[in-house]
C-alpha cells in the first residue's frame, strides 16, 4: 500500500531553557493512500501540533515528514505553499474564511491563485461541489449570513476544490450539534470513498468510530492505535462501544 | 486597573503611539510657534515704531519745493502735531563701495540721510536714537542680513572714505518691500557728498489724530503741495514692516492646520482598527451588561494621555525652535515687550489643539454605540462593513490578478478605515503639487503678464525728463531695435465718488505697441479713454464703461473706463492712458525697446547703461526676475520643502497604518498561508491596497490642486495685485515625477510595513 504521509519521530518542543518541553516527543505516523484515519487524545496532548507538522504548516525540532514522496523539511517555504494549496486540503473547528468574501468567492480562493484563466471551470466545480454538500443556494451570501453547519460545509468545498490527496480536518465537527455532524461525517466519508485521505482530530467518539484506524495520544506520543474495518454504515453501536472501550483503557 | 489596561495597550503598540505622538506634538509645536511668532512681531513692530516715531503721513517728492508753502498748510491744518522734510540724497549704486563690495547690482534705491530732529528717527541695534559722528557710516540692515559688509569696515561714497560704524533699523524703509534704503551720515559729511547724487525729498508729518488721516490725505491732495512720488502712511509702513513674517506665520499656520488633520487622521485610523480588533470583547461586555461609557473611558484616557504628553513635547519643541524663528524679527524690530503674553497665548494655542483632539476621539467612540453584542459575539466583526461593493466578486473579476483583487476588495470593503488614510495621502499629493505650480506659475515667462509689462527686451527708465529724448535719438538710430514706444508717468488729480480729490499715476502714451493682458475690457486708444489696474478700479469701484473725472490745471476731464488689468508693480495702483498733456511734473520715463536679434540683448543693456549713467536700463528679463526674485527663491525653496515634507508625512503614514493592519489582520493572513498562498502574494496583496488608495488619492490630491489649490494660490496673488489666476503647469513635475516620487516612497514603505507578515505563524494564529 503507498503511503501518503510519513511521519518519523517527529520532536517540536516549545519554550526556553528550565521551561522547555517535547510537545511531540519523537511521533512517528503513517497514512496510507485513500485511508480514513482519525486523531484522539486529551487537550494538550498535541494533536493540533502534530497535524501543523504533518501539513508542513509550522516546523519542528526532530525527525522527518515524508509527503507523497518528498521530504517537506527539505522543500523552501514557497514550494510548501504551493503543495499545501494543491495538494492538501484544510478543514477547521472555527470556519476559516475571509470575512471581506462572499462564500463563493472564498471556496475558490485558493484555486484562483494563478490560476485565473480557468476562472470558468473553477466556478462549475465550486457549485458542484456546493450542490454536493447541501449549499448551493447560499453562494452569494456573506460568511455572516450562513449558520456554523452552513459555513463548515463550505469550509469543506474550499478544501476540496483542488482534489486533494488528503484532508486534513482539526475537530470539524467540534462546534456542531449532533445532527450537523453526523451530515458532515457523512460528506467525508463520501470523499473518503473516492479515494482521497482524511485525517481527523476529533474529541468525539461518535466521529472517531467512523473512521478506519484510529491513534490515540498522550503527551506528544502516540500511545495507542485501534483499527476497524472501513465503514459501510452498519454496526455503528459496535464501533463505537470499541473506541469507547479502548478510550477508557487509555483514560482519555 | 483603567491604568494597566492603557499601560499594556500602548507597550503593545509603541510604534503606533509614538507616531501619534510626533504628530500631536508637531501640531502642537506649530499652533505655539505661530502664537508666539504672532504676539513677539506685533510686539517687536510697536516697539520699533514707537521708538523711531515713525511718520503718520509721508509724500516723496522729487523736483523743486516750496517749504514756505508747506509751512503754512502745516500750520493751518489742524490735525498735525509736528511735521519735517527730510533729504534723502539718491546715489547710483556704482558709488558705493561697501567694503569688498560694489551696490552696482542692488536693485534698491540707495540713498544717504542725515539724523533727523524731531521724528522719524533711524535706530541702532539696541533700539537708540543714532548719534553719528564725521567720518562714520550706518548702513542698512539688509546689508547686515545678505553679509555684505560688517561692522569696521571701510566704506567708499564716490571717492569719499568711511568707516562702517554700525546698522541701522529704518522703520519705514527696513522692509525688502521698500524700494529705498537709506544710510546714514553726520550732517557735515552730508553737505560735503550732497553734490553727487540727486536730492529727494520725504516731506514727512505727524498726526494728532491718526484716524484722520484719510480727511489729511484729502487734504494734502486738494491743497495742491508737493506730490511727484509715492505717498505712504503709518499703515502702510507696519504691512511693509510685518510682510515677510507675516507670511512665514500664514505658512506656519497652514502647515499647521495640515498637520493637525494627519493627526487627527491617524488617531482616526488607529482607533478605527483598534475598536474592529476589540470589536467580539467590547460585545462581550456589553453582553454582560457593562456600561459603554465605562469602556469609552478607556479609550478616551488613553488618547488624552497620548494628546497631553505630545502637546508637553510640542511646547518644549517651540520653545527650542522660536528663537531661531525671531531671529529675523529681532535683528529688523528688536525685542519685544509683551513675550511673556506670548508664552500663555503659546499654551492657550496647544490647549484647543489638546481639547480638540479629546473632543474628536469622542466623537469617534460614538460609534461604541452602534455595536451589536450579539453580531459581536457570533462573528467577532460588525456587519456593517462588508456591505461594500458585493458585486465585486473573485468570480467576476477578469481583470486583476487573485492577489490585486483581495487587496482592492479589502480597500472597498473596510471604506472607512481606508478613507483615513486616503486623506493623508490627498493631503500630502495636494502639498507637493500646489507649491509646485505656484513656482511653476511666477517663474514662467507668461507671468509677466500679471505684472502690467508687455512683451518687449529692455527698458530704460529716467526720471529726469529733459534727458528722454537724448534716449530717444539714439534708440530710434540703433538699427537693432525693431520697436520702442515711450510711456511717461505723472500724478493727476482724480475726483473720489464722494468728490474729493486724490492723486493717481497715470501712465502716458502709446498702449498698442506692447499690449498688455487686460482681464477685462481692452487697452484705451483715444484721449478720452483710460485703464485702470485691479487695485485701483477696486478702490474706485469702477467697472469697464464707467466714468472717471480727472483734474488737470483745475479743469476737469471725463475718461471712459475701458479696461481693467493686472499689475504688480508700483504697488498695483496704476493706470493708462494715450491724452498728451504737458502740465504735470513727469515722475518717471519708461522707453520699452524691442530689439530684431534676441542675441543682442546683452551688449544693447550695457552698452546704454554705460551711455545713459542718468537712467536704468534693464533686461526685461532681469527686471522681472530682481523684482520677483527673492519670492521666486522663496517660493522655490518652499516647493522643495513641501516635496520632502509629503513624502516624510506619506513614508510615516503609510508605514504606521501598514504595521496595524498587518497586526490586525494576523487572523486572515494566517488562513490564507493555510491555504497555500505564499508570504509574497499576501505582500502583493498589501501593495495592492496602499496602491489602490494612492492612485485614488493622487487623482484626488491632483484634482484638488488644481481647483482649489488654484484659487487659494490666486488669492495670495491677487493681493499683490493681479486678477485672473491660472496655474502653468509643468506636467512632468506634476503629473509624473511627483506621483512617481509618491508611489515609490508608497512601494518601500508598504514593504517595510509588511515585513512582519512574513513571521505570522499560522499554528499559533488557528487555535484548534
Ligand atoms: N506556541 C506555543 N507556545 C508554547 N506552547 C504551545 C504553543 N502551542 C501549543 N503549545 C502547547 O503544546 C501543547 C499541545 O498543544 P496542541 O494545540 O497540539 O494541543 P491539542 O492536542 O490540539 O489540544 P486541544 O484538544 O485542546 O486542541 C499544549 O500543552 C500547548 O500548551
Ligand atoms: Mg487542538
Amino acid at each position: 500500500m503507498k503511503k501518503i504521509i510519513i511521519g518519523d519521530h517527529i520532536v517540536k518542543a516549545f519554550g526556553e531553557g528550565d521551561e522547555q518541553r517535547n510537545v511531540l516527543d519523537g511521533v512517528s505516523v503513517e497514512i496510507n493512500e485513500g485511508e480514513f484515519v482519525s486523531v484522539m487524545g486529551s487537550s494538550g496532548s498535541g494533536k493540533s501540533t502534530l497535524m501543523f507538522a504533518l501539513s508542513g504548516m509550522d516546523g519542528f525540532d526532530g525527525g522527518k515528514v515524508v509527503f507523497d514522496s518528498r521530504d517537506l523539511s527539505a522543500v523552501g517555504e514557497n514550494e510548501l505553499s504551493d503543495i499545501r494549496r494543491t495538494k492538501m486540503g484544510f478543514v477547521f473547528q472555527q470556519p476559516t474564511m475571509l470575512k471581506n468574501l462572499n462564500i463563493l468567492d472564498n471556496i475558490i480562493l485558493p484555486s484562483m491563485r494563478g490560476n485565473r484563466k480557468n476562472v470558468v471551470k473553477i466556478s462549475e466545480k465550486a457549485r458542484a461541489l456546493m450542490k454536493r454538500v447541501g449549499i448551493a443556494e447560499l453562494e452569494k451570501r456573506d460568511i455572516i449570513q450562513v449558520s456554523g453547519g452552513q459555513l463548515q460545509r463550505a469550509g469543506i468545498c474550499r478544501a476540496l476544490m483542488n482534489s486533494p490527496k488528503i484532508i486534513f480536518g482539526d475537530e470539524p465537527t467540534g462546534s456542531l450539534n449532533s445532527k450537523s455532524a453526523q451530515e458532515i461525517m457523512d460528506i467525508f466519508s463520501e470523499i473518503n470513498a473516492d479515494g482521497t485521505s482524511v485525517m481527523l482530530v476529533t474529541h468525539d467518539a461518535k466521529v472517531a468510530a467512523r473512521t478506519e484506524r484510529i491513534m490515540f495520544m498522550r503527551d506528544g506520543k502516540i500511545v495507542s492505535e485501534l483499527k476497524l474495518p472501513k465503514f459501510d454504515g452498519m454496526d455503528m453501536d459496535g464501533r463505537l462501544e470499541k473506541v469507547t472501550v479502548k478510550m477508557l483503557e487509555i483514560g482519555i | 486597573m483603567y491604568f494597566r489596561i492603557i499601560r499594556n495597550d500602548i507597550l503593545k503598540s509603541k510604534a503606533i503611539t509614538l507616531t501619534t505622538m510626533i504628530f500631536v506634538a508637531a501640531a502642537s509645536m506649530l499652533v505655539s510657534l505661530a502664537a508666539i511668532l504672532v504676539v513677539n512681531l506685533s510686539g517687536a513692530l510697536d516697539t520699533l515704531m514707537t521708538q523711531a516715531k515713525t511718520p503718520h503721513f509721508m509724500q516723496m517728492h522729487s523736483g523743486d519745493i516750496d517749504t514756505a508753502r508747506l509751512k503754512s498748510f502745516a500750520e493751518q491744518n489742524n490735525n498735525v502735531e509736528e511735521y519735517q522734510v527730510v533729504e534723502f540724497l539718491g546715489m547710483d549704486g556704482t558709488q558705493i563701495i561697501l567694503g569688498d563690495h560694489s551696490l552696482s547690482d542692488s536693485v534698491q534705491d540707495n540713498g544717504f540721510s542725515i539724523q533727523n530732529e524731531k521724528f522719524d528717527y533711524l535706530l541702532d541695534l539696541n533700539g537708540n536714537i543714532i548719534n553719528v559722528s564725521d567720518g562714520e557710516l550706518y548702513v542698512p540692515i539688509t546689508y547686515m542680513r545678505d553679509n555684505t559688509v560688517s561692522v569696521g569696515d571701510k566704506a567708499v561714497i564716490n571717492g569719499k572714505e568711511f568707516t562702517v560704524s554700525g546698522f541701522l533699523r529704518d522703520s519705514t524703509m527696513n522692509s525688502s518691500l521698500s524700494a529705498s534704503k537709506r544710510f546714514l551720515v553726520s550732517n557735515k559729511d552730508f553737505a560735503e557728498i550732497k553734490e553727487l547724487g540727486s536730492i529727494e525729498y520725504l516731506i514727512e508729518f505727524k498726526l494728532k489724530d491718526f484716524s484722520a488721516i484719510g480727511e489729511f490725505e484729502t487734504a494734502y491732495a486738494s491743497a495742491g503741495l508737493e506730490a511727484n512720488g509715492p505717498t505712504v502712511t503709518y499703515t502702510l509702513f507696519k504691512t511693509m514692516n510685518a510682510i515677510s513674517d507675516g507670511m512665514l506665520i500664514a505658512v506656519i499656520l497652514l502647515v499647521c492646520a495640515l498637520v493637525v488633520a494627519i493627526a487627527f487622521m491617524s488617531i482616526r485610523f488607529t482607533l478605527l482598527a483598534k475598536i474592529e480588533d476589540d470589536y467580539r470583547e467590547i460585545g462581550v461586555m456589553k453582553a454582560i451588561g457593562l456600561r459603554l461609557s465605562d469602556i469609552k473611558k478607556i479609550y478616551l484616557a488613553k488618547y488624552a494621555g497620548i494628546a497631553a504628553a505630545g502637546s508637553i513635547f510640542g511646547f518644549i519643541f517651540s520653545l527650542m525652535f522660536q528663537g531661531m524663528l525671531l531671529e529675523n524679527i529681532r535683528l529688523y524690530m528688536g525685542e519685544s515687550e509683551n513675550s511673556s503674553v506670548a508664552l500663555v497665548l503659546g499654551i492657550i494655542g496647544i490647549l484647543l489643539v489638546f481639547l480638540a483632539i479629546v473632543t474628536y476621539v469622542n466623537f469617534v467612540l460614538k460609534r461604541f454605540q452602534k455595536i451589536s453584542a450579539a453580531e459581536a459575539i457570533r462573528f467577532g466583526t460588525s456587519q456593517e462593513k462588508i456591505a461594500g461593493a458585493k458585486r465585486f466578486t473573485l468570480i467576476r473579476n477578469r481583470l486583476f490578478s487573485t492577489n490585486i483583487f483581495l487587496g482592492i476588495k479589502d480597500v472597498l470593503a473596510r471604506k472607512r478605515l481606508y478613507a483615513t488614510m486616503l486623506v493623508v495621502l490627498v493631503i500630502s499629493a495636494f502639498i507637493m503639487i500646489v507649491p509646485q505650480n505656484l513656482y511653476n506659475t511666477i517663474s514662467s515667462k507668461s507671468f509677466i503678464q500679471y505684472m502690467g509689462i508687455g512683451n518687449y527686451d529692455l527698458r530704460i527708465q529716467t526720471n529726469i525728463s529733459d534727458k528722454t529724448n537724448e534716449i530717444v535719438k539714439t534708440i530710434d538710430s540703433d538699427s537693432a531695435v525693431s520697436k520702442y514706444t515711450v510711456l511717461t508717468t505723472k500724478t493727476f488729480k482724480v475726483k473720489t465718488s464722494n468728490g474729493s480729490e486724490e492723486n493717481i499715476k497715470v501712465e502716458l502714451g502709446d498702449h498698442a505697441a506692447f499690449p498688455i493682458e487686460y482681464s477685462e475690457g481692452r487697452a484705451p486708444a483715444r484721449d478720452d479713454e483710460i485703464a485702470l489696474s485691479v487695485i485701483n478700479a477696486g478702490e474706485m469701484s469702477k467697472k469697464v464703461g464707467d466714468y472717471l473725472t480727472l483734474v488737470i490745471e483745475g479743469k476737469e476731464k471725463y475718461l471712459t473706463v475701458t479696461g481693467i488689468y493686472s499689475d504688480v508693480t508700483n504697488g498695483g495702483k496704476t493706470a493708462k492712458a494715450v491724452f498728451t498733456d504737458n502740465s504735470a511734473n513727469v515722475m518717471w520715463t519708461i522707453i520699452c525697446v524691442e530689439l530684431s536679434d534676441k542675441s543682442l540683448i546683452d551688449s544693447r543693456v550695457s552698452g546704454y547703461s554705460d551711455k545713459f549713467d542718468f537712467a536704468k536700463t534693464s533686461d526685461i528679463d532681469e527686471y522681472v526676475s530682481q523684482t520677483l526674485g527673492s519670492t521666486i527663491n522663496s517660493v522655490e525653496m518652499a516647493s522643495y520643502t513641501a516635496v520632502a515634507f509629503a513624502l516624510v508625512i506619506t513614508v510615516l503614514v503609510t508605514l504606521l497604518f501598514m504595521k496595524m493592519l498587518v497586526a490586525k489582520d494576523r487572523y486572515s493572513i494566517a488562513v490564507m498561508k493555510a491555504l497555500g498562498f505564499t508570504n509574497s502574494d499576501i505582500k502583493a496583496q498589501y501593495v495592492s491596497r496602499s496602491v489602490f488608495v494612492l492612485i485614488v488619492g493622487i487623482i484626488l490630491g491632483t484634482l484638488l490642486a488644481n481647483t482649489l489649490g488654484e484659487v487659494l494660490a490666486g488669492a495670495l496673488i491677487s493681493s499683490f495685485g493681479a486678477s485672473k489666476f491660472n496655474f502653468t503647469v509643468n506636467p512632468f513635475n506634476a503629473y509624473l515625477l511627483s506621483p512617481l516620487m509618491m508611489i515609490f516612497t508608497v512601494l518601500i514603505a508598504t514593504m517595510i510595513g509588511t515585513s512582519s507578515a512574513g513571521k505570522i505563524k499560522i499554528s499559533e494564529n488557528i487555535k484548534e
